[in-house]
């Protein structure tokens, strides 16, 4: 331990005297190590980024029950067409599992609508889009849905609710209705059903940061923009029979309960009652976010990795050139006693150096760098995006430095101790 | 008994594709603590006779014996302890390292044999107080003149207190003054430290400190001469 200390104060003056050459080999092993570092910290800055937005959605004790193909690694590898699928639901045997304090679901129909007369006794009608909501949704669910507003004198659902409906701003203009006023709407057969309007939704504002408080873009109209007529989840069944038409479900788990264990548990028994669903949690989607993620870093850093390699091949070549060199120093040092050992483990510390030097100054130019790009990408995105200044990351970047430089220096390394002492000193 | 015993030493190697045979039978005998300059014409055997007996080299055929060890019988990592402790060197081109200061230079031997930092530091202190060069320890061997480089290569032959001292051609970069005292200083190892001396040298001068005066001719010794005391000492 003490010769390696010794070693180590060696190959540094070695390096110091060469101070150019050093230079330029430590620039070709820092580039490498610049562009692995920042790529990687973007990666796992981007992946921190996602996971944080989805739980601040999530939260540690709820999942969602979706179509068993809108979720990753369905069968079709993904929803068809853009729209959620739907699916059946049985929403109270879902509700008496062991451990679901709450669940809230979305359902939606296009049915025949007809409005008021108006001053001149024309009535509007038409078919438009109908969602069945849980009350519990408002209640227990704001971090999916946002804050949902409506107008003044209206309100939103509440637990008991059966023939009220809320509008959406833009249908309730063209329907001409407002709170208070009747509207007919017409389901399966000769399932009708008079409901009143109880709220108007508040317009959209106009501002284009639409992302705020909505939750992670959940909609809960059909896609379409404001010409929902939404009633309760349970007046849905009236107008068009049990749920098979269920876009997503709200579950919030009783604390104590593992939301994995309730997920899975509410899966197998929704699927066994004849549903084809995917109940996620936060684990699943951070999982989901990681493979892609991750999928994404090392491809990036394995072709920052090529620049790596050309910075190792820099070291190994000034080594070569080092050995050559310093031939008659290597036979001096053998002729006072260094062991064949002794120079090969000089020589490894001072390329392991060179690359340990490529390695502080390449991960603290990767970090900046990867601030900067975060900044930018945040800008572009509108989104906050975390940087990453992983402690493992960096001391993985700086041991892997050392090894690199010292797997450079291998080879070189190895020649020099094999010289023999009388042919070294020979050397001019 | 002999500090060093060579007899019948051969030693041959390829160069290229012809064979030179650089010594031929050698046989020769030096006690502890003499002074013995080894001459001859270039191409005699001298630097291949310098190499066996600093452990640098093993014969091709016959016996070499140092301090009682055979060195046909010894491992490269045996010779590498064997001179590391036993032979200090001194070249004719001083071979410093560059980078190092000469306080350093002289540490460098220890290193290799893991002496601790304090001890080494100052016992190399000491060397270089010894050969005179005190006031200049912190000095790269490029800030020092040919003989403050030639009295750091002494004081790093003896860094590790070793018995036999092999100067290949120590005299031979510097002009006369200089190599006079680094022959003084020389001299004065065997006389004062019962250290054994071996020169390699065309210089006459050296050869009049030598105790012996032994010259090759064709690897082999052609004469093996005594100096008197009024001539060894002159």
């Amino acid at each position: 331990m003490r010769k390696l200390s010794d070693f180590f104060g060696l190959a540094l003056r070695s390096i110091i005297h060469r101070k150019m050459r050093s230079w330029l080999t430590v620039i070709g092993v820092f580039i490498g190590i610049t562009a692995v570092v920042a790529l990687i910290s973007i990666g796992l800055g981007f992946d921190r980024t996602i996971k944080e937005q989805v739980s601040g959605v999530f939260g540690v004790d709820t999942f969602i029950v979706v179509n068993e193909d809108a979720f990753m690694g369905g069968p079709g590898g993904g929803n068809h067409g853009g729209g959620a699928e739907e699916y059946a639901l049985d929403l109270e045997l879902l509700r008496s599992i062991d451990g679901v304090k709450v669940a809230a679901a979305v359902r939606e129909r296009t049915g025949f609508v007809q409005g008021q007369p108006d001053a001149d006794g024309e009535v509007l009608q038409g078919f438009l889009p109908v969602s069945g909501l849980s009350p519990e949704l408002m209640t227990e669910f704001e971090s999916f849905t946002g804050e949902l507003e409506v107008l003044p004198g209206g309100r939103l659902f509440e637990p008991g609710d059966v023939d009220v409906a809320v509008l959406d701003y833009e249908i309730s203009q063209r329907l001409g209705v407002d709170v208070g006023d009747t509207i007919l709407i017409a389901g399966d057969g000769d399932a009708e059903l008079d409901v009143t309007i109880i709220g108007i939704m508040a317009p959209p504002e106009e501002d284009e940061s639409s992302s705020d408080g909505g939750g992670f873009g959940m909609q809960f109209s059909g896609g379409s923009d404001g010409d929902t007529i939404s009633v309760p989840y349970g007046t849905m069944d009236l107008l068009w029979g049990p749920a098979d038409d269920v876009l997503v479900t709200l579950v919030r788990t009783n604390p104590n309960y593992d939301v994995d264990e309730v997920a899975d548990v509410a899966e197998t028994a929704l699927n066994d009652r004849g549903s084809e669903i995917s109940a996620i949690t936060y684990t699943d989607i951070s999982e989901a976010i990681g493979t892609m993620t991750s999928t994404i870093s090392a491809f990036l850093a394995g072709i920052a990795g090529i620049s790596l390699l050309v910075g190792g091949v820099g070291v190994m070549n000034t080594m070569f050139t080092s050995v050559l060199e310093r031939t008659k120093e290597i036979g001096v040092m053998k002729a006072v006693g260094a062991k064949n050992a002794h120079v090969w483990t000089i020589f490894l510390i001072e390329s392991g150096l060179m690359g340990l030097v490529g390695g502080v100054v390449g991960t603290i130019l990767g970090l900046g760098l990867s601030s900067i790009a975060s900044s930018l990408i945040g800008n572009f995105f509108s989104i906050d995006m975390v940087v990453v200044a992983s402690p493992i990351l960096i001391l993985a970047t700086l041991l892997g430095s050392f090894a690199l430089g010292a797997f450079a220096g291998l080879w070189p390394a190895w020649r020099a101790s094999r010289l023999p002492v009388v042919d070294a000193l020979r050397y001019e | 008994m002999p500090l060093m015993t060579m007899s019948g030493v051969t030693k041959e190697y390829q160069l290229g594709k012809t064979t030179v045979r650089a010594l031929r039978g050698l046989d020769l005998e030096i006690a502890k603590g003499e002074v013995v300059a080894i001459m001859g014409p270039s191409g005699s055997g001298k630097s291949t006779l310098m190499h066996i007996l600093g452990a640098l080299d093993v014969p091709t055929n016959g016996v070499a014996r140092i301090d009682g060890a055979d060195l046909k019988d010894m491992k490269e990592h045996q010779l590498v302890t064997f001179r590391g402790q036993k032979v200090g060197f001194v070249f004719q081109t001083f071979n410093l390292i560059q980078t190092l200061s000469a306080l350093q230079n002289v540490e460098l031997p220890m290193i290799f044999q893991g002496i601790g930092k304090s001890e080494r530091h100052h016992k190399a202190k000491d060397l270089l107080e010894r050969v005179g060069l005190a006031d200049r320890i912190r000095h790269k061997p490029s800030e020092l003149s040919g003989g403050e480089r030639q009295r750091v290569a002494v004081a790093r032959s003896l860094a590790n207190a070793p018995e036999i001292i092999l100067a290949d051609e120590p005299t031979g970069n510097l002009d006369t003054e200089s190599g006079q005292s680094i022959l003084d200083l020389l001299k004065q190892l065997s006389a004062r430290d019962g250290k054994t001396v071996i020169i390699v040298t065309h210089d006459p001068e050296a050869a009049e400190i030598a105790d012996r005066v032994i010259r090759l001719r064709d690897g082999c010794v052609s004469s093996n001469s005594v100096m008197s005391a009024g001539e060894s000492h002159a």
